[in-house]
């Protein structure tokens, strides 16, 4: 079963390769459940294989297999490969480890500063912010400590489209809050950040989010169509006074004009809700949970393997006079450089 | 009502304006700024309380009367919308500080590129067309 410790790291290469493509063909709901979930557990599962490796070349450090109490050579011997590489292994976990923390704070950062400004909003009985703006926009703030989850809309776009359109486009936040969308496309980033490979993957389960909350709205409306209209008239007014904006026409003088990363992905929506509903696809989701397990599996291997070469390469009890608290001859002979 | 910022002195701008926003609400009649100094703890300078109410009246979300020496203050009629334009500006200045990119927020509709803005054209078109009997829209977007 030895074979099992690089699961973990071919798994990647498959999440990698074919995360994107899994992640648009599963049913979105699906998707951005499960997708996020096994994003995590690779990305773990490959930073503690490489981790391991490098505890190897770290391990044959004079010094540290003088306090570990092994012998380096007898560790190095065993190695079918150069330390080297184990060095270079331990060096890419410590620096992906590095970008998952800087990740993380940027997103706490982020979510501090919204969830200031989210506190100031003041809601309608129905918890739906209407805020005066002349660019159409409607966006979900996440529930954080403090603040629930709020729907913004402005009144820009509450008068680009109909009654029923409109019952879209609260729908279509709903599912947001409910499925708890944010929380997952966090993970995908996060599992991003700390695995270059799964970018292409986590931008795709941004894109199934969105997927997920139209088909949410076009199944508690009854109509997929409807949905796809709400989208296409939101989306031109919203595009129409962003240009009047630029203009210098209409005055806002604050509303964003980049495009932003997810630009072309309205018209693929749209497309989407006029093309038949998704199908389950139950083997690619068997094959998502296959990925899962054989990682975890290689991830206790990789542990376990470690465990055993150090067992392997350690020293006979040192025969010097010790102390109940240890040997403080060994300790002593490392501070002293030798 | 126990902000988090009100254990140090010093506060963010914003927080402050919110914070004598509030208090002149709670009163329910206009204050001195001696007053709302008072009713803040105390801590604040008055020169500070002053010149934030002034800035306050001066953005249309206070308003003010001749009281003594001084003016009274309390909080414009129209101080709500006034507040949530400032809300709705510093919301759009986030989304364009790339917390979008971020996905904190997501939104109901990106913005659009040219090619998609076309093609979401004839789709609507198609759409209202469908809506009087016509449906032939489906054809051209299966795939």
């Amino acid at each position: 079963m030895a074979w099992l410790v690089w699961s973990p790291l071919v798994a990647n290469l498959v999440l990698g390769l074919l995360g994107p493509w899994i992640t648009r063909t599963l049913p979105p709901g699906l998707a951005v459940r499960l997708v996020p979930i096994t994003m995590v557990v690779v990305a773990m599962g490959t930073g503690t294989v490489l981790t391991t490796l490098g505890f190897l070349s770290f391990a044959q450090v004079p010094e540290v297999a003088r306090l570990g109490s092994w012998s380096a050579s007898r560790l190095g011997a065993e190695q079918p490969w150069p330390v080297t590489a184990e060095a270079m292994a331990g060096t890419c976990a410590a620096l992906l480890l590095a970008a998952g923390f800087h990740t993380m704070a940027r997103v706490v950062r982020e979510l501090v500063r919204v969830a200031g400004t989210a506190r100031r909003l003041v809601p309608g009985p129905d918890g739906v912010v209407i805020l005066p703006g002349a660019v159409p926009d409607a966006y979900t703030l996440p529930a954080l400590p403090g603040t629930p989850a709020r729907v913004v809309v402005t009144t820009a776009m509450l008068s680009a489209l109909d009654g029923e359109e409109s019952r879209v486009l609260f729908a279509h936040e709903a599912a947001h809050v409910s499925g708890r969308h944010h929380l997952y496309v966090q993970v995908a980033r996060l599992a991003s950040a700390t695995n270059p490979l799964l970018r292409p993957t986590a931008r795709a389960v941004r894109f199934a989010v969105e997927r997920a909350a139209d088909e949410a709205a076009a199944r508690r409306l009854g109509n997929r169509r409807l949905v796809a209209r709400a989208l296409a008239r939101a989306a031109l007014a919203k595009a129409a006074a962003l240009r009047a904006d630029v203009l210098g026409q209409g005055s806002t003088g604050t509303a964003s004009v980049s495009l932003s990363a997810t630009g072309g992905q309205v018209a693929q929506r749209a497309a989407a809700l006029l093309a038949p509903a998704p199908r389950p696809r139950r083997a690619i989701a068997v094959g998502l949970l296959a990925l899962t397990t054989i990682t975890l599996l290689g991830s206790s291997v990789a542990v376990d393997q470690l465990d055993d070469r150090l067992d392997q390469a350690e020293l006979p009890a040192p025969v010097l006079p010790s102390s109940p608290y240890g040997s403080p001859h060994t300790i002593a002979s490392v501070l002293s450089g030798g | 009502m126990t902000k988090p910022s009100r254990r140090s002195g010093r506060r963010p701008p914003g927080v402050l304006e919110q914070e004598i926003l509030d208090c002149l609400t709670e009163a329910g009649r206009p204050l001195t700024p001696g007053e709302v100094q008072t009713r803040l703890g105390g801590e604040l300078a008055y020169t500070t309380v002053m010149t934030t109410l002034a800035r306050l009246h001066k953005r249309g979300l206070a308003e003010r009367e001749p009281a003594g020496r001084a003016y009274a203050y309390r909080v414009a009629s129209d101080a709500e919308a006034a507040q949530s334009i400032a809300v709705a500006t510093q919301m759009s200045r986030l989304l364009g500080k790339g917390g979008d990119r971020a996905g904190v927020l997501a939104h109901f509709v990106a913005d659009l590129d040219p090619e998609d803005e076309r093609l979401l054209t004839e789709l609507l078109r198609g759409l209202e067309d469908g809506r009087q009997g016509r449906g032939s829209t489906r054809r051209t977007t299966g795939e």
